[in-house]
């Protein structure tokens, strides 16, 4: 178990090496910033998961279901050993590496479940879910991580019905709602609001946290029922698009990019100081 | 020559469509500034909708404001708009014969790093075994813009694909636009290339490269009305003796298997050769580096061509 402080750190290197890599190649650089926080914690302090052996039947499953937050979900496994962040960065958008902007299992073993187009991967986590009780396996959770944008799909609100009909208390589904999707505010476009209510409609155990709070997200983690349990449960993560860059921030220009060696500069002096602001006092 | 950019030139010619005839709606699915859809949004904005990231919704919904009158261009990624929608396609739009204009961008494997995900590499066979679809793919900017002019008059549903890496400029613009149309770029008599977007580029280009080291001469033939086909350039060309098919699209069910009926029905004996993305998932990558590894650019249609006519050739009936 690490310390709130330890993984804000964490959080704060793997922004670190989320803008290196995004000053050399386009990145989904937005909403890998938002979830960071959120990844952080699920891969350093909570999931089941041992890169020595990860097909061990009792691990965790993870599935990105947003696959476009490829970069985080890598410079995350890196940080538990599955590779190097310069591995990651080195590799990326190449010809031949194995990691690019949707994870590819074809390439990387660590990646559970290739995805990209959105709204398939909540589904494949129910069936996974699913499978896993039929097997007998009570103790391992799948987590998926989807946007918020993400729950125009569909195909989610399908999943949705059969998570609880199936009583898949082993399936936590977090939903990134940084208000923005690709052409802009959620809000103007779809006028999707109030997500959580939306689940607990369905009939999830709903937890509404800030996502951007590691305090929060780690005790939100820690109280998950048993696997065993027969609700699924929805974390909605309040979160903030490009979080931690003041340009990027809340910006839909940011959901893919590339910057400059003076925005690189600027964002990781920002970064930096916002960190030790937070641990000085 | 100069090089344009299909997306940006289909995407900004909207607001030209969209000033002739005010029937033109767009629909988008979180994809208008992919698919450069701005401009015709802030000139047009009641007659912009988009319904999220939901590719399914998009198109019955264009279906429904097709059976109203208008003439609608939904947009999306080419997987998305051809697999994801795909049973509305066949449904809402074909099955109704409605018009809508279906417009899926990232064609082929030129969505490049994005992964297998964001190819488009089935959408061709998809499209063309439903019916009442006419199946168009884009090679260059003039032809883009007159296809996009005969749609408007068009009262079919439409699919077009369209890649995102640049092409050069091959066409002026007056080249005629025609379901069943196809277009001789390059004259020849030894051997022909029949292909269509991004691969018509390297086509012509590998056409001169052989006339310059063998002397042969080899046509190229820009297929780009792949449903209905052309059946007349394909049995001219099979007269050759030595064709090529090269699309960017899986070799099963493309352009290749296509012209392969085609040519097999006519009862023309001729050397072919499909090339095409191999039917395997392939890991990301550029998509320049794709092209080359599947023998698709100049190189590799060259190679390919060269060893077609170096063959010792065994008495052809004609
Ligand atoms: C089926 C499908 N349609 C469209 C896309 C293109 N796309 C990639 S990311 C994105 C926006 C995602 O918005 P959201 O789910 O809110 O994610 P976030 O804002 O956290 O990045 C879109 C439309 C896709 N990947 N899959």
């Amino acid at each position: 178990m690490k310390t709130v402080k330890e993984l804000d750190k964490a959080a704060m290197e793997i922004r670190v090496n989320l803008l290196r890599l995004c000053n050399r190649e386009v990145i989904h650089i937005g909403g890998d910033l938002s979830i960071t926080d959120v990844m952080t914690v699920l891969w350093l302090n909570q999931i089941h998961y041992d890169p020595q052996n990860i097909y061990d039947e009792t691990r965790d499953r993870f599935i990105l279901s947003k696959g476009h937050a490829s970069a985080v979900t890598s410079f995350c496994q890196a940080a538990l050993g599955c590779f190097s962040p310069e591995d990651v960065i080195n590799e990326y958008a190449t010809d031949q590496g194995r990691f690019s902007m949707h994870s590819c299992n074809l390439v990387n073993p660590y990646v559970e479940v290739s995805t990209g187009s959105l709204g398939h991967g909540m589904p494949v986590a129910c069936g996974i879910a699913a499978g896993l009780r039929l097997k007998g396996n009570t103790s391992s959770r799948v987590y998926t991580v989807m946007g918020d944008g993400e729950q125009s799909e569909g195909s989610i609100w399908e999943a949705a019905m059969n998570a609880v009909h199936y009583k898949l208390g082993n399936l936590v589904a977090v939903v990134d709602c940084n208000g923005l999707e690709a052409d802009g505010f959620i809000k103007d476009i779809t006028g999707l609001n109030d997500i959580a209510e939306k689940y607990r409609c369905f009939g999830w155990n709903v937890i509404e946290i800030d996502g951007n709070n590691i305090a929060e997200i780690k005790n939100a983690f820690a109280n998950l029922p048993q696997a065993s349990s027969l609700q699924p449960t929805c974390i909605i993560a309040h979160t903030v698009k490009g979080k931690g860059v003041s340009f990027m921030e809340n910006n839909v220009r940011w959901h893919t990019g590339k910057i400059t060696e003076d925005e690189l500069e600027k964002a990781l002096s920002e970064l930096y100081s916002a960190y030790e602001r937070r641990w000085s006092a | 020559m100069s090089k344009s950019l299909l997306r940006n030139v289909v995407g900004e010619y909207m607001l030209t469509l969209g000033n002739k005839n005010y029937k033109v709606v767009i629909v988008n699915a979180d994809l208008a500034g992919t698919c450069r859809n701005k401009s015709f949004w802030e000139k047009f904005p009641d007659r912009a909708f988009n319904v999220g990231i939901a590719e399914q919704n998009m198109v019955s919904f264009a279906a429904g404001l097709a059976h109203e009158g208008f003439i609608v261009y939904a947009f999306s990624m080419a997987p998305f708009i051809t697999m994801r929608a795909c049973e509305q396609v066949r449904t809402d739009v074909a099955y109704g014969n409605r018009n809508v204009k279906l417009i899926g961008v990232y064609a082929g494997v030129s969505g490049g790093i994005s992964g297998a995900t964001h190819w488009g590499v089935e959408d061709v066979g998809i499209m063309a075994a439903i019916p009442n679809i006419t199946v168009f793919e884009i090679s260059d900017a003039n032809q883009a813009k007159r296809l996009l002019d005969f749609s408007l008059d068009y009262d079919k549903p439409v699919y077009i694909r369209c890649g995102v890496e640049p092409v050069e400029d091959i066409y002026n613009e007056n080249i005629e636009i025609k379901p069943g149309g196809s277009y001789t770029v390059v004259e020849g008599y030894d051997g022909a290339i029949l292909c269509s977007g991004v691969v018509v580029q390297y086509a012509v280009a590998a056409s001169e490269k052989i006339q310059l080291e063998t002397g042969k001469s080899i046509r190229v033939v820009d297929m780009y009305s792949i449903k209905p086909i052309d059946k007349e350039a394909i049995r001219n060309a099979a007269q050759t003796g030595n064709v090529i098919v090269a699309q960017d699209h899986n070799i099963i069910g493309g352009l290749g298997s296509i012209v392969a009926t085609v040519i097999a029905q006519a009862g023309i004996k001729t050397d072919l050769k499909i090339l095409g993305i191999p039917d395997r998932f392939v890991p990301m990558a550029h998509a320049k580096y794709m092209y080359h590894k599947f023998s698709l650019d100049t190189e590799g249609l060259t190679t390919k061509m060269k060893s077609m006519l170096q063959k010792v050739t065994p008495q052809r009936s004609k």
